[in-house]
């Protein structure tokens, strides 16, 4: 058979087109996509990774809701100029618990996924509320309404139970205990929680044994 | 981070991209090279326009043909040099974190020289070397300048002033530089339980006299004893090895009004500085220390 009788078979077969096309067109998903979502060790959890917990999963939300991810990206690239910038690496194990990711694809503002520990909690909450009162230069727009909103608790055990369903590894009393332990916060008390944690699921030691050179202090 | 794909889906991943890369080449020669492209038309029920125009009776451009040729041999020679194939990790045995070790072997041999003079010199050579200083000052411009201002002058009435002669932590360059490594943690109580909001009235009226002449006979000058001195002193001098801020001068670190004391001492002042050991290298720490040491 040569390639212009097949080709005069496709054109004459219009469902056998429809499936050239689809099966043309997924080749590439096959050889890139299916096996990362497969194979085990893009899924296994990084040593320090854990499942965020009421607090974190709400100011996580609540970074989506406002857009941080617009312009920050969480995803440290390896090469020097980031490492040293912004600490060490991100590795596919510290993704597990994020559904979905927050790697983001521009970056307007700095990356945010080693910002943990970098600043004080005072100082977030200033920057959050009025960026240039810190940093004069700054193009990033305020937030000063995450101050004066109480964090939702009515829909904090519907998420860690549909997280659940995920395969997340909540406990009851996890779910149990969500509401209580949001009482009484403000949203960007939840937010600045969450920033504070980000980059703590990075294991020194992982597989790759190159955490010397991550740590970013030479 | 994760390794390549290994077992079945190695193997799936060989599997389909050669599949796909032999059957491209065998589309793309046949439709250049097969016998039958020439005699196509023989066939009486294919479509005709415009007289002779038929498909097939004219053949697709050479040069998309090299521009093809040319895009396979790429891939061929760059799945056998780089990862790609699988668990393959190609011939030049090239990975990220190989390629990132490599930056920083060089970074590191054309810095070590530097670093090391920084880390032996003294603090004056290193304050008299103004291409020393202009680096730690965008060092300290990276690092510092979001919470202490650009100008090192403090901000906010929570981030104290470096460039002032009172250091909460100490001013000696072995307590700036602890500061810097390992990070400071302030903790003020809040003292309006045991102080009630007329003591807390009293104390800050009386804090604000301390290093005058009205200070001894105040009526706050009791629960201020009771309770304050411990940490900032009889006098009001404060403590470096505490953190606790003089306050019988006029510097207050979150803000002189009557208001920002009565704050301070009703619900506590919990100061964090974070730590930049892990962020910043001795040489860089040496030239921060030396910056914030200059006269």
């Amino acid at each position: 058979m040569s390639g212009m009788s097949l080709h005069k078979k496709l054109e004459e077969n219009a469902g056998l087109l429809i499936f050239g096309i689809l099966f043309v067109s997924a080749i590439g998903g096959l050889v890139q996509v299916l096996p990362a979502i497969l194979q085990d060790s893009l899924n296994t959890a990084s040593a320090n990774a854990r499942v965020y917990n009421a607090v974190e999963l709400t100011g996580r939300d609540i970074y989506i809701r406002e857009g941080c991810s617009v312009c920050h990206s969480q995803q440290v690239r390896p090469l020097i100029a980031e490492v040293e910038r912004y600490g060490p690496y991100s590795q596919a194990g510290e993704f597990v618990y994020d559904r979905p990711f927050l790697w983001g694809s521009k970056r307007t503002g700095p990356d945010l996924h080693r910002i943990g520990g970098k600043y004080s909690d005072d100082w977030h909450r200033i920057h959050l509320i009025d960026p240039r009162s810190v940093v004069p230069r700054s193009i990033m727009p305020g937030y000063p309404w995450l101050a004066e909103r109480d964090v939702k608790t009515s829909d904090i055990q519907a998420k860690l139970r549909a997280l659940q369903l995920l395969g997340h590894p909540y406990e009851q009393a996890d779910i149990d205990a969500a509401p209580g332990q949001l009482e009484g916060m403000k949203e960007i008390d939840a937010l600045i929680v969450y920033l504070q944690m980000l980059g703590s699921f990075h294991a020194e030691d992982s597989a790759d044994g190159h955490s010397e050179n991550q740590s970013g202090a030479h | 981070m994760a390794d390549l794909p290994s077992g079945f889906w190695s193997g799936w991943i060989v599997v389909v991209t050669i599949a796909s890369l032999l059957t491209l080449a065998w589309l793309v020669l046949s439709v250049y090279f097969s016998a039958d492209a020439s005699d196509a038309h023989a066939s009486e029920h294919e479509p005709v326009w415009d007289e002779d125009l038929r498909e097939g009776n004219s053949a697709p451009p050479l040069w998309w043909f090299w521009l093809l040729f040319g895009a396979m041999i790429f891939s061929v020679i760059y799945l056998m040099l780089y990862p790609g194939l699988g668990a393959f990790r190609g011939m030049l045995g090239w990975s990220q974190h190989g390629r990132l070790d490599g930056s920083y072997a060089e970074f590191d041999q054309q810095f070590e020289a530097a670093r090391t003079t920084i880390v032996t010199s003294s603090l004056g050579d290193l304050q008299g070397d103004a291409e020393l200083m202009a680096t730690a000052e965008r060092l300290f411009n990276r690092n510092c300048s979001a919470c202490h201002g650009e100008d090192g002058g403090g901000q906010a009435n929570l981030f104290p002033n470096l460039m002032d002669a009172e250091w909460q932590w100490g001013a000696t360059p072995e307590q700036i530089e602890q500061s810097i490594r390992m990070g400071r943690n302030a903790t003020m109580p809040a003292w309006l339980a045991p102080l009630t909001e007329q003591g807390v009235e009293q104390v800050a009226a009386y804090v604000q006299t301390l290093g005058t002449a009205q200070a001894t006979t105040h009526p706050g000058q009791v629960q201020y004893s009771q309770f304050c001195a411990a940490c900032h002193g009889v006098d009001g001098s404060g403590n470096p090895m505490l953190g606790a801020p003089s306050l019988s001068d006029d510097n207050w670190l979150y803000g002189d009004s009557l208001d920002a004391i009565r704050l301070s001492i009703a619900q506590g002042r919990n100061g964090h500085m974070p730590a930049f050991n892990e962020q910043l290298d001795d040489a860089q720490i040496k030239l921060l220390v030396a910056l914030l040491t200059r006269q």
